[in-house]
């Protein structure tokens, strides 16, 4: 079953904390994947096991959900520890 | 003017009502390797709040079994007809979602050992609960006001009043609190009131209102959408659900358009926007789901070839039809105004779940 095949979201990633910056701060992702695939990502990129990802500064969602952005765009921020609770 | 106001926030206060005191009896059985008492110990009798999970359950199940248990650290998960249940899908969702036929008591099983962390996110207990539900609280607060301010502001007293009346079902407590989000209740004319002045304006234009002028109402919209044979003529004898690959939970907000000459907005036509593929009559692009079926990172157990899976998939896309459609157990008809399902019905998360069973061609 497909859900809005065509629709891609820009990710922007930004390092919070003391967590390393990336290169690619922007990437395009299906808005078909899940979000475990932008943890999954994160985790190779850094080299992390642990790592706390959060949408807009505020939340994070449950890796089964599925990748939306608001006006295709989603904001991500990482860090290594716990950073909004 | 004002008494149809009260009449309808006293509709309002019963429907809250009913969801907060909305149950579902369960019979829950042990599972055959975690026993190790003989005779094996009697089924469980609870009743599950249709707005609860089912972690906060483990503790008086736990007690109830507690003689029978094999020693060592127990990590606790439900299953039904073979199928792992999500722990933070609310019980009232996963069963309009996985009992076509409302089974009552719903007999689950329970294991306490063999977590089945490749199907499950870890779960322990209260605390991975309330985590799910302020993160999903907060997301749908985003989607409403466009931040998640009002929720990061709370005391850490108000979260955890906030959290406490959920688990425990309390709405008054959690009314007394959830007023301090200042998330209001979803309007046809926007989210807040104020909101007036603009439709004087859209009256004397016959353009549709402009992205800026005022905050456009979007409603938080969790569905749950299950695929059941086409020809079934019962609901009844769908056939259960094995795997949740089978269910599209998709997440998406629906912001309220006003369209001339239309004074409500339907639940077909919010649903029609929402899940627009399985309304629409012409296939969808079958390469974009191709390449999209071929970057997820499959097993080799999966057989068929991606071009065959895109066929396949853009069909079933074409044939499927929406056979039901249920929220809070409740099956609703598509006239129903969204805005009042929005309002009555949703979740103290602030999302709406929708559970919708839609016919598939039979492969």
């Amino acid at each position: 079953m497909a859900a809005e095949a065509d629709q891609k979201v820009v990710v922007h990633v930004r390092s919070t904390g003391d967590a390393p910056i990336l290169k690619q701060s922007k990437f395009k992702i299906s808005g078909r994947d899940k979000f475990l695939k932008v943890i999954e990502f994160l985790r190779r990129q850094l080299h992390q096991d642990t790592l706390f990802v959060y949408i807009n500064s505020a939340f994070s969602p449950n890796p089964d959900e599925l990748n939306f952005g608001i006006d295709g765009k989603l904001v991500v921020n990482y860090a290594l520890s716990a950073a909004w609770g | 003017m004002a008494a149809a106001h009260d009449e309808a926030a006293a509709w309002s206060e019963e429907a809250a009502r009913r969801v907060w005191g909305g149950a579902v009896p369960l019979q829950v059985h042990l599972h055959d390797a975690d026993v190790t008492a003989l005779p094996p110990p009697p089924p469980f009798l609870t009743l599950g709040p249709r707005i609860g999970y089912l972690p906060l359950l483990i503790p008086v199940i736990k007690a109830h079994f507690s003689n029978a248990l094999p020693p060592g650290v127990d990590t606790v998960w439900f299953e039904y007809k073979g199928l792992p249940l999500k722990w933070y899908v609310p019980i009232g969702v996963l069963f309009d979602l996985l009992c076509a036929d409302p089974e009552r008591p719903w007999n689950l099983i329970v294991h306490f050992r063999g977590y089945p962390s490749e199907v499950l996110s870890p779960c322990e207990g209260e605390d991975s609960v309330k985590w799910s539900y302020m993160n999903s609280l907060k997301e749908a607060t985003f989607i409403i006001t466009g931040n998640s301010k009002s929720v990061m502001n709370l005391s850490q007293a108000d979260q955890v009043a906030l959290w406490e009346s959920v688990m425990k079902g309390n709405l008054d407590g959690y009314k007394n609190v959830s007023t301090r989000l200042k998330l209001g209740t979803f309007e046809e004319d926007g989210l807040v009131r104020a909101a007036s002045t603009e439709c004087q304006r859209q009256q004397s234009s016959d353009e549709p209102e402009s992205p800026g002028s005022g905050k456009p109402c979007r409603v938080p919209v969790r569905l749950y959408v299950r695929g059941v044979q086409e020809e079934l003529e019962d609901i009844e004898d769908a056939m259960p659900v094995s795997d949740w690959e089978n269910v599209s939970y998709i997440n998406r907000p629906f912001e309220i358009r006003k369209v001339e000459g239309r004074s409500y907005t339907t639940l077909e036509h919010a649903l029609q926007t929402l899940l627009p593929e399985f309304f629409r009559s012409e296939p969808q692009h079958a390469e974009e789901l191709g390449s999209a079926a071929g970057d997820l990172d499959t097993t080799s157990s999966q057989e068929a070839e991606p071009a065959g899976a895109s066929l396949r998939e853009a069909d079933i896309a074409k044939k499927a039809k929406v056979k039901l459609v249920r929220v809070q157990g409740i099956e609703l008809g598509m006239d129903i105004p969204f805005l009042w399902v929005a309002n009555n019905l949703k979740n103290p998360e602030y999302y709406l779940h929708i559970c919708v069973y839609v016919g598939t061609r039979k492969q």
